[in-house]
């Protein structure tokens, strides 16, 4: 009783005063936010915004003069995509290089986790550097010194091979072995990063889990199965979704080292709106395709929330 | 956002890679670019790679007489900007101080660029109304820009007949002349002349038969590992034996004519030289063939005067006297590509007097030599050629002489798209085992999918 009179003492004058303060406290508010605000609007959210309205029209290199007079199509970027043989085939090559990429990068980066987290004592450091240094080193460069590994005469690889009588095959310039070749360096390039974040995960399980499975006789594979496994399952799902993001924007590496060839087999989606919205100027097209490519991405992110959720 | 955790900042670029003022706003388009965007044609040489030939031979290259028929001298004022690419970029100055000599009035800033950004610098200029004055423009280029509305038709007071034609031909888009022509290159056939000979050949091929038994002399009694190499996806060697067969890209009325029986038949010589093993049809991505012309492993190309340089650079003394240049064996006809650089005048330009004389004065046959000695690049003005400078070397007067048959792509708004798609056809002849009938009618389908723009 005694709080309420005192609070309701001074309500006449409370409502302009609170109301004034709230503003004031808005206004600071939104100052400190202003410079991420203002860079994200004029950066990231105008574009955006303009790019869905672009991929309704027909914008080309006649509209360049007056972007503003461009003709709306509607939906016929988009029908028209359905019928593209060549998007078909980007599509297909992206899958191909994300159902296979991401598992191997997801498994590849745990295994060495699980051994620099338990097994291997000496130089950890340095294993654990020396797995990170391609994350963090410039994708194109390591494309283009990729390019010179895979070349199929002075290239590295071939000639090691060479060393023991086989005749190593052209890499990059196979259609069938291209894109494993371009898989290959993503892995690789990719292990470090799942590798780092699952050994962050490893080290908080606590190891009284570990005991009691020892006591209950379970062997280090069984441990692994039923206690690591089980334990990271936020951590693979983090993984799953962000490395999928990631390799469904496939670009830089087929950019780089084959063009997207030979005979477009390891044309990506992302290449192929490069392709047409910059080599071709269609960007009203491309900007189809950039939606579609979103679509794509937030309905696999999905799906593997989904999966990943219901199984716990 | 989470995506830049896993991978640089880049899938902003990508997302909104689609809108051109993304691009601009974000500046994904310099990122690309600064990647190393492909040359979409490779017409251009590679800057400043010939060493040409003795440049002391120019008593007349002052040009202080002849110049700017344009407009009066002499009221010439006010500022000009001119963008050139690539090497020429960086070279050009000399050239704007040879014009502000002769017209005091005009200050004339020099902007480089670099050929891998040029096309996203030119439309991002036009886009935004901030265009230069003149510029430079790959005559591959012409058709997409011309479409763009951003270029000034060219004045009847130039004179077209001092170009060599199909220079010209290369700024025309939908009958009207757009861009005057200012450097050109064209294509001719090196070989092994040491290789060659010891095959028993000493005369170069005059004919596609002797083309083809000089290709095969090569490998099996020239100790060659190939014949003669030919470009598995490249438009630009193709097209030099479909007009040779008396083909073409459009017919007179202005249809595609890529399945005619001169193109299958253009294509099936063409995939001869790979179903014979004679040509590799797998080239690693960045091979370079001129250290492998010098070993002698891959005897015959075809290539643009900028490779006089390379070799003599790559071989030195080692294989100076051992090899020669050749123009197009002859079919119906013995035509090369004709590719190089125009002159453009922006129609926002509010100093066109001044940057048509600008365009006209580069265009002088003193002022092409000039140059030619500059940049090693050779005169689009015939008249250019009848300098001692270009005379008088033995190998450039093979390029003179095949420069007055030459063609170049139709100019059209869609001929990126169009080259792509017959790359993309040419690598499914010469690499898989397609046949050249089946291709040809690929073709005609893809381009006639694209259209020309029209």
């Amino acid at each position: 009783m005694a709080t309420e009179l005192v609070q309701r003492k001074p309500t006449p004058a409370a409502p302009a005063a609170a109301g004034r303060s709230r503003l004031r406290e808005d206004l600071i508010g939104w100052s400190f936010a202003a410079p991420f605000v203002i860079l994200f609007g004029i950066f990231l959210a105008g574009p955006i915004l303009a790019s869905f309205v672009l991929s309704f029209t027909s914008f080309g290199l006649r509209d360049l003069t007056n972007p503003i007079g461009t003709t709306f199509v509607g939906l016929q970027n988009y029908i028209e995509l359905l019928g593209d043989e060549k998007f078909r085939k980007s599509l297909l090559n992206t899958a191909y290089f994300v159902v296979v990429g991401v598992p191997l990068t997801l498994i590849l980066g745990l295994l060495i986790a699980n051994a620099l987290n338990r097994g291997v004592n000496k130089f950890k450091t340095f294993f654990r550097v020396g797995y990170y240094i391609p994350v963090i080193t410039s994708i194109v460069a390591i494309a283009v010194i990729w390019r010179f590994l895979l070349n199929p005469d002075v290239g590295l690889i071939n000639i090691t091979l060479e060393r023991f009588g086989i005749a190593g095959p052209n890499w990059l310039g196979d259609p069938v072995l291209a894109m494993p070749s371009i898989i290959a360096m993503a892995v690789w390039r990719g292990l470090g990063f799942t590798m780092i974040v699952f050994l962050a995960g490893l080290q908080s399980i606590p190891t009284s889990l570990y005991e009691a499975a020892s006591i209950d006789g379970a062997t280090r594979w069984q441990a692994f199965r039923h206690v690591t496994v089980p334990m990271l399952r936020p951590t693979i799902l983090f993984l799953t979704v962000i490395t999928t993001i990631g390799y469904l924007q496939l670009f830089e590496e087929p950019f780089v080292m084959t063009g997207g060839g030979p005979l477009d087999s390891t044309l990506s989606i992302s290449m192929y709106m490069y392709q047409e919205g910059f080599a071709f100027f269609h960007q009203g097209y491309a900007a189809a395709i950039a939606y579609v490519l979103f679509l794509l991405v937030a309905l696999v992110a999905l799906i593997q929330f989904r999966l990943i959720r219901s199984e716990a | 956002m989470n995506q830049h955790i896993q991978r640089d900042p880049q899938p902003r670029g990508r997302l909104g890679a689609a809108t051109r003022i993304a691009a601009i706003m974000t500046g994904a388009a310099m990122l690309f670019a600064a990647c190393g965007t492909n040359d979409p044609s490779g017409t251009r040489a590679p800057g400043g790679g010939a060493s040409g030939s003795p440049a002391g031979s120019a008593p007349d290259a002052s040009g202080a007489g002849a110049s700017g028929g344009a407009s009066p001298a002499g009221d010439l004022s006010g500022e000009l900007t001119v963008w050139g690419m690539g090497n020429e970029g960086t070279l050009m100055g000399s050239l704007a101080e040879a014009f502000m000599e002769e017209n005091p009035g005009v200050t004339v800033s020099i902007t480089p660029i670099a050929w891998d950004q040029a096309v996203t610098r030119l439309q991002t200029a036009i886009a935004g109304g901030q265009t230069p004055d003149v510029s430079q423009m790959g005559t591959d280029m012409m058709g997409q820009f011309a479409e763009t509305g951003a270029l000034e038709p060219v004045p009847a007071d130039i004179d077209p007949a001092q170009f060599f034609e199909s220079a010209w031909n290369t700024g025309i888009v939908n009958d009207t002349a757009y861009s005057v022509p200012w450097y050109v290159e064209t294509r001719l056939l090196y070989y092994r002349s040491d290789l060659a000979e010891a095959a028993g050949i000493t005369e170069p091929p005059g004919t596609w038969d002797e083309l083809m038994a000089m290709a095969v002399a090569m490998k099996e009694q020239g100790g060659a590992d190939w014949g003669l190499s030919l470009g598995t996806k490249n438009w630009q060697e193709y097209l030099p034996f479909l007009w040779s067969n008396g083909g073409d890209v459009l017919d007179e009325s202005g249809q595609f004519a890529l399945n005619s029986p001169q193109a299958v038949e253009a294509l099936t010589y063409y995939d001869s030289y790979f179903e014979e093993g004679l040509s590799p049809n797998e080239v690693p991505e960045g091979f370079d063939i001129t250290p492998a012309f010098v070993s002698g492993t891959h005897p015959m190309f075809f290539s643009g005067p900028w490779h006089l340089g390379l070799i003599e650079e790559a071989g030195g003394a080692e294989i100076e006297g051992n090899w020669a240049i050749a123009p197009m064996p002859q079919k119906e006809s013995a035509t090369s590509f004709v590719g190089g650089s125009n002159l453009v005048v922006f129609n926002e330009s509010d100093n066109k007097d001044a940057a048509w004389a600008f365009v006209n004065f580069l265009s002088q046959p003193e002022t092409q030599v000039m140059w030619y000695e500059e940049a090693t690049v050779l005169p689009a003005v015939q008249a250019g050629w009848d300098d001692p400078a270009l005379a008088d070397d033995e190998n450039l007067a093979v390029f003179g002489a095949q420069l007055e048959d030459t063609r170049a792509q139709p100019a059209v708004s869609t001929w990126n798209e169009l080259g792509e798609a017959l790359n993309a056809s040419l690598e499914r002849l010469t690499t898989g085992d397609q046949d050249p009938q089946a291709v040809a009618d690929e073709m005609q389908a893809a381009a006639e999918g694209i259209g020309t723009g029209q």
